[in-house]
C-alpha cells in the first residue's frame, strides 16, 4: 500500500524537486495558491498537484494502517468489526484478491487536491477512534463493487471497471456506507406527504428524524396542511398554520446529525395557492422575526400552470383552504390540480378562499431568491404531463430531482397505520460524461450502472419509516445522474449552451434514455417482475416511446456527430425504439423512475468532474463545507487552451443554462437540478423572466438562485483568480 | 467644525454630487445583514475540539475586536460626521456607523452560542486589564479626539484597514482548517464591510489630500507613516502576547505588514513594508477574498454571498408569449 504512494510522487516528480521553498508550505496553502496568480501572472495549477502529493506524504501515509497482505486486512477489518462478514463471505478469497488486483492494476490518481482531501476526510473508512485511515481509494471502490454485485462475480468485475474509471460514480450515502459494519443507509433521498391531521404530522416530525439519523435528505410537502386561522373541530381560528410546523422541522433536523458527520437537512414544499404561500416564503426574510425565521430549512414552491397564465393576465390569483377542499372533494390538497379545477374552486361557495396579486407572489419569490437563493420552484403540471406513471406529484425533494408520485397514509386512533400510502426514497449515482464517452462500451456502462443502482434499492429496506420501505419494495425507482457536462464540453471545446452544446446535450440524454429503459427492461425479463402498477403506466401502453417512434432523432451538427462516431458510441435508430417499445410492452420494466440529475457536490471532486450539467461557476472553485474549511477546486482539464471554453455560469447567463437542461429534460423521466445564475447587476424582474423562459421551455424544476457580488473595486484581494473574472 | 450650516437643507439623492457616495451608498445597504443570519450553533462541536488555550485565545481575540468596533461605531464614525464633504456622505457614514455596530454585537453572538457567561465575563475583564489592547484604544481615541479632519480621517482608515486584521487572521486560521467555519462566515461578512470602509474613508482623505498645500501634503504622510509605526509598535506586542503561544505570531505579522501596505494604498501612499516581508500564507490570502464566489451547498453555512435584490416589477412585455 505504501509504494503506490512514491508513484504518485513520481508522477509530479519533475516540478517537486526544484523548489525547496515549496515544500515549506502545508498543502492547504499550496491549494489555495491555485487561487492567486503566480509571480509571472500566470495560473499555478501545478502546485495543486503539489498540494495532492504533500497531502500524501505528509498526512495520508503517516495515518494509514499498514497491513502485509489482503488476507490480514480483511481478517483484521472483519474481525473489529469494521466490515461487514456477510457481503465478503458470498465470495471466495481468490476472487477477491483478483478483484483487488484488478482495482489497483488500473493506477488510480487523485487529479485534484480537493478529491483526495475529501475522499479522506468524508469517505475512507478510519478506526474507531477517528485518527488513521483503514482504506485507500481503490480499497473503497472493491468494497461497494462486493457489495452491490450481491455475490455475482461478473457484476462485480464491471463494477470495479465502471467506478474506478471514473465512468460511474455512486452516490455519496451508497459509495460512503457500502460494505461498512457500521454504517448509515445507502439511500440519499426522501419525500414525504404530510396530511391534515396531527397523526399525519407528528409521524412526519418523527420520520424527519429517524431519517435525518440514517443519512438522508428529508422533504416534506406542506400542501395538504390547513392554513392560518382554519378552523379545528368546526371551531374557527384556530389554526396556526404551517409555520410551526416548519420550526419544528427545522429543529428536528439540527437535532439529528448523522454520527456527527453532517447537520440533517430538510426541505419543505407548498403549493403556490396555499392560503400561508406568503408567509411561508416571508420566514427567509433577512429582517424576519425569530419566532417565524427558518435558517436551516430549505423551501420549495409548487407553482402550477394557471398561476403563470394568471400573472400572464396581470389578474389576481386565488388561494384556497385545503381543509374546506379536502371537505369538498374528498382528496387532500396537494393531490388536486389547481390548474383544472380553478375556475371551479373560485365558483365553490364552501372553499373559503382569499387572493393576492399573481405577478406580486412572482416577483416576492424572486426577491427571496435574491437575499437567501430560495424558494426552489417545481412547475407542477409541467412535471405531471411529462410524468409516465399513473398517479400524482405534488412534490420534489431536497435537490429538485427527484418526481415520483405519491399516495397518503392514514392512522389508527391509538397512532398505528390504518393504511399504509406510498412515500419516496431514491438511489443516485451520476455517470462523468467525458468519461463515459471515453468508455469502450456506452451502453454496458449503462447497465453496469443501472444495475447498480437497483441494487442499492432492492438492498434498503428502511423499517422505521413504513411508506418509505412500502413505496420502494413496490417502485424500485433509481435515478441515474449525469455530471462533468461542462468538463467535457471544454476538452471537446465546445462553447457551452452553443449550437453544438445543445446539440450534444440533447443526443447524449436521449442515447443515455435508450440504454436505460433496456437496462430495465432487461432486468424485468430476468426476474420476470416489473414495478407495481407497470400495467396502468405509459410504458404499458406504449404511448411513452411515441416520441421516438415517430420522429427521427440524430446530431443536427457535424461536431457532434463526429464525436459520437469517433467516440464508437451508437444512436439508436427509430427500430431500435420500436423494438424496444415492443419488449417493454411484453416484459415491462423493473424500475419505476429511472433518471433524474442530480446537483453532485462531494462526488464530482473526487470524480474530478465539473457538477452535474451545470456550467461551472468559477474556472477556480472556492468551496466551502463544514467538515472541509475552504478548499480550491480547478475546472477538469483546465489549460491555457480550454480556459475560453470555460465561461463561468455567471457569464454564460441563465437563457443558455435553460436552454440545455430543456435539451437534457425531454429525456429524462424524473427532474434535473436547475441552478440560474445571476450577476449582481439582475434584478428580480431578470429573475422573473428567467423562470418564465424556463417554464415556457419545458423545464421541470428550479434549485438555486445564485447572485455573485463582484467585489467593489480597490477592495478586491491582490492576485486573487476568482476576483478578476 | 469648519462648515457652519445656515441653511438647513434636505438630502437630494437625485442630485449626487459624487458618484462614489451613490455606489457605496449601494453596496453597502445592499450588504446589509444581520448576525441572525448565519447559523453559528453549528459551530458548537467544532468548538468542542478546540483545546482550552485555543477557546481562550479565540475568544480573546474576539474580544479584542468588540472593543474596536465599539470605538468605531460609537465614536469612530461619527467624529467623521462634521467633515462630510457631501450630505451623501454624512449619510454613508450613518450607515458605516450602525454596521459597526451590528459587528460589535455579532461577536457577543458568537460569544452567546459558544461558550459560559463565566467565560464571556473573564474574557471581558481580559480586555480592560491587557495594556496592550488598552494602548490600541487609547492612541486611536487620541486622534479622533484632535481637531485636524484629515488627520481624524486617517486614524480611521488604519484602524478600519490595518488595526482588525490582527483579530481577523484566526478565525481565518480556523476555517483554513476547517475549524469554526460558521463563525468564519461571519466574520467574512464583517470583513466584506471593512473592506468598503476602509476603502471608501480613504477615497475621502485622498480628495482632501490633493486639495491640500504641499507642505500640508508633506505633513499629511509622515504623520500618517508615525501613527502607522506608533500602532504597529504596538500591534506586535498584542500579537506576540495572544499569538506566542499557539506559535503563530509570525504569520500574523507578516499579515499586519500586508494590511498595513493595503491600509496605505487606500490613502493613496506606497507601502511601507517589504514585499517580503508581507507574504501571507496563500489559504489566509484566499480565504479573505471579498468577492461572494464561494460555492456551498445546503448541509453547510449560508455562506456570505446573498445580497439583498433589486426590486424591479416585470412589465406585459416579459409575459407576452
Amino acid at each position: 500500500m505504501a509504494n503506490s504512494v512514491v508513484e504518485v510522487a513520481d508522477d509530479n516528480g519533475n516540478v517537486v524537486s526544484t523548489k525547496g521553498v515549496e515544500s515549506a508550505l502545508s498543502y492547504q496553502d499550496l491549494n489555495a495558491m491555485i487561487n492567486l496568480w503566480g509571480n509571472d501572472q500566470k495560473l499555478q495549477l501545478e502546485k495543486d498537484k503539489l498540494a495532492v502529493r504533500k497531502y500524501f506524504l505528509e498526512h495520508v501515509n503517516q495515518n494509514t494502517v499498514f497491513f502485509h497482505s489482503l488476507k490480514e486486512r480483511l481478517d483484521y477489518l472483519v474481525e473489529n468489526e469494521y466490515y461487514e462478514k456477510e457481503i465478503l463471505d458470498k465470495y471466495s478469497f481468490e476472487f477477491i484478491t483478483k478483484l483487488n488486483d484488478l482495482a489497483y492494476s488500473k493506477k488510480f490518481r487523485f487529479e485534484a487536491f480537493m478529491g483526495a482531501f475529501k475522499f479522506y476526510t468524508g469517505y475512507a473508512l478510519k478506526t474507531f477512534d477517528g485518527e488513521r485511515y483503514l482504506e485507500r481509494f481503490e480499497d473503497r471502490v472493491v468494497m461497494v463493487a462486493l457489495t452491490l454485485a450481491e455475490g455475482v462475480e461478473e457484476t462485480a468485475i464491471s463494477l470495479v471497471e465502471e467506478i474506478i474509471s471514473g465512468r460511474f460514480q455512486p452516490a455519496t450515502p451508497t459509495f460512503l456506507n457500502c460494505g461498512k459494519k457500521q454504517r448509515g443507509e445507502f439511500v440519499s433521498c426522501f419525500l414525504l406527504r404530510i396530511e391534515d391531521n396531527m397523526e399525519s404530522i407528528s409521524r412526519g416530525i418523527n420520520s424527519a428524524l429517524q431519517l435525518s439519523k440514517r443519512g438522508g435528505g428529508v422533504a416534506l410537502s406542506l400542501s395538504n396542511i390547513r392554513e392560518y386561522g382554519a378552523p379545528i373541530k368546526k371551531i374557527e381560528g384556530q389554526s396556526s398554520g404551517i409555520i410551526p410546523v416548519m420550526k419544528l422541522l427545522e429543529d428536528s433536523f439540527s437535532y439529528a446529525n448523522q454520527l456527527g458527520a453532517r447537520q440533517g437537512a430538510g426541505a419543505v414544499y407548498l403549493n403556490a395557492h396555499h392560503p400561508d404561500i406568503m408567509r411561508f416564503l416571508d420566514t427567509k426574510r433577512e429582517n424576519a422575526d425569530e419566532k417565524i425565521r427558518i435558517k436551516t430549512l430549505s423551501i420549495g414552491v409548487v407553482l402550477p400552470d394557471i398561476t403563470m397564465m394568471l400573472a400572464k393576465d396581470n389578474e389576481d390569483m386565488y388561494l384556497f383552504s385545503p381543509y374546506d377542499v379536502e371537505k369538498v372533494y374528498g382528496v387532500p390538497f396537494g393531490d388536486i390540480s389547481v390548474t383544472e379545477k380553478y375556475y371551479e374552486m373560485v365558483d365553490e361557495p364552501r372553499i373559503r378562499k382569499s387572493k393576492i396579486k399573481a405577478r406580486d407572489l412572482l416577483q416576492k419569490i424572486a426577491e427571496l431568491q435574491f437575499e437567501s437563493g430560495y424558494p426552489y420552484v417545481m412547475y407542477e403540471d409541467t412535471v405531471n404531463n411529462a410524468n409516465p406513471i399513473q398517479g400524482r406529484i405534488n412534490m420534489s425533494n431536497l435537490c429538485s430531482e427527484i418526481l415520483q408520485v405519491n399516495t397518503p397514509t392514514t392512522y389508527n386512533a391509538d397512532l398505528s397505520y390504518d393504511q399504509i400510502g406510498k412515500d419516496i426514497s431514491c438511489n443516485l449515482g451520476s455517470l462523468n460524461i467525458a468519461k463515459a464517452m471515453d468508455g469502450p462500451d456506452f451502453g454496458k456502462t449503462i447497465e453496469a450502472s443501472i444495475r447498480a443502482l437497483t441494487a442499492v434499492s432492492d438492498q434498503s429496506n428502511i423499517e422505521s419509516v413504513r411508506s418509505i420501505s412500502d413505496g420502494n419494495h413496490k417502485s424500485h425507482a433509481i435515478g441515474l445522474g449525469q455530471m462533468n457536462l461542462h468538463g467535457y464540453l471544454a476538452r471537446e471545446q465546445i462553447h457551452y449552451g452553443s449550437d453544438e452544446g445543445l446539440d450534444f446535450t440533447n443526443m447524449y440524454f436521449y442515447t443515455v434514455n435508450y440504454h436505460a429503459i433496456s437496462a430495465s427492461n432487461k432486468i424485468a425479463k430476468e426476474r420476470k417482475q416489473t414495478f407495481d402498477n407497470f400495467e396502468n403506466s405509459k410504458y404499458a401502453t406504449g404511448e411513452y416511446f411515441d416520441k421516438y417512434t415517430e420522429q427521427t432523432w440524430a446530431p443536427a451538427t457535424p461536431k457532434v456527430k463526429e464525436l459520437f462516431k469517433k467516440a464508437g458510441v451508437s444512436i439508436p435508430t427509430q427500430e431500435d425504439w420500436a423494438e424496444l417499445k415492443k419488449s417493454v410492452m411484453k416484459h415491462g420494466i423493473y424500475n419505476q423512475n429511472l433518471q433524474a440529475v442530480p446537483p453532485t457536490g462531494s462526488i464530482s471532486y473526487i470524480n474530478n468532474s465539473t457538477s452535474s450539467i451545470h456550467p461551472i461557476a468559477s474556472r477556480i472553485e472556492v468551496r466551502k463545507e463544514g467538515k472541509l474549511g475552504r478548499v480550491y477546486y480547478p475546472a477538469p482539464y483546465l489549460s491555457e487552451e480550454t480556459w475560453e471554453y470555460y465561461e463561468d455560469a455567471y457569464e454564460i447567463g441563465p437563457d443558455k443554462i435553460i436552454d440545455t437542461y430543456a435539451a437534457a429534460t425531454q429525456h429524462v423521466d424524473q427532474g434535473l437540478s436547475l441552478t440560474l445564475f445571476f450577476k449582481d447587476t439582475a434584478t428580480t424582474r431578470d429573475v422573473n423572466r428567467a423562470q418564465i423562459n424556463s417554464w415556457r421551455k419545458g423545464i421541470k424544476t428550479i434549485y438555486y438562485i445564485r447572485i455573485r457580488q463582484a467585489a467593489l473595486e480597490g477592495t478586491e484581494v491582490e492576485n486573487c483568480v476568482s476576483c478578476m473574472l | 467644525m469648519e462648515k457652519t450650516k445656515l441653511i438647513s437643507r434636505p438630502v437630494n439623492w437625485n442630485k449626487i454630487e459624487d458618484s462614489v457616495d451613490l455606489d457605496v451608498w449601494n453596496r453597502l445597504t445592499q450588504n446589509f445583514w444581520l448576525p441572525e443570519k448565519v447559523p453559528l450553533s453549528n459551530d458548537v462541536q467544532s468548538w468542542g475540539t478546540l483545546r482550552p488555550h485555543e477557546q481562550k485565545l479565540t475568544m480573546h481575540v474576539f474580544t479584542g475586536l468588540t472593543m474596536l468596533d465599539t470605538i468605531q461605531g460609537t465614536i469612530g464614525a461619527m467624529s467623521l460626521m462634521p467633515d462630510a464633504r457631501t450630505q451623501h456622505e454624512e449619510a454613508v457614514i450613518t450607515n458605516i456607523a450602525f454596521m459597526e455596530s451590528v459587528h460589535a454585537k455579532s461577536y457577543s453572538s458568537v460569544f452567546s452560542t459558544l461558550c459560559s457567561t463565566t467565560e464571556i465575563e473573564e474574557a471581558f475583564r481580559w480586555s480592560e486589564d491587557n495594556p496592550y489592547l488598552q494602548k490600541k484604544a487609547e492612541i486611536v481615541l487620541g486622534y479622533y479626539n484632535g481637531d485636524d479632519p484629515l488627520k481624524r480621517k486617517v486614524a480611521s482608515t488604519l484602524l478600519e484597514s490595518f488595526l482588525f486584521y490582527s483579530g481577523f487572521y484566526l478565525p481565518m486560521y480556523w476555517s483554513s482548517r476547517a475549524k469554526l467555519t460558521n463563525t468564519a462566515d461571519l466574520i467574512r461578512l464583517i470583513i466584506r464591510d471593512e473592506a468598503i470602509h476602509g476603502y471608501y474613508i480613504g477615497y475621502k482623505f485622498q480628495l482632501g489630500y490633493n486639495e491640500a498645500s504641499k507642505e500640508r501634503q508633506e505633513e499629511l504622510r509622515s504623520y500618517t507613516y508615525d501613527l502607522l509605526l506608533e500602532l504597529y509598535e504596538n500591534e506586535v506586542k498584542y500579537t506576540a502576547d495572544l499569538y506566542d503561544e499557539i506559535g503563530l505570531t509570525h504569520d500574523v505579522k507578516q499579515f499586519l505588514h500586508y494590511n498595513g501596505n493595503k491600509a496605505l494604498m487606500n490613502l493613496g501612499f506606497d507601502p511601507l513594508f517589504p514585499k517580503d516581508d508581507a507574504e501571507v500564507s496563500p489559504a489566509i490570502l484566499s480565504a479573505l477574498s471579498p468577492a461572494s464566489d464561494e460555492n456551498h451547498d445546503f448541509f453547510s453555512g449560508s455562506g456570505s454571498s446573498y445580497v439583498i435584490g433589486k426590486h424591479e416589477a416585470t412589465t406585459d412585455d416579459d409575459w407576452d408569449f
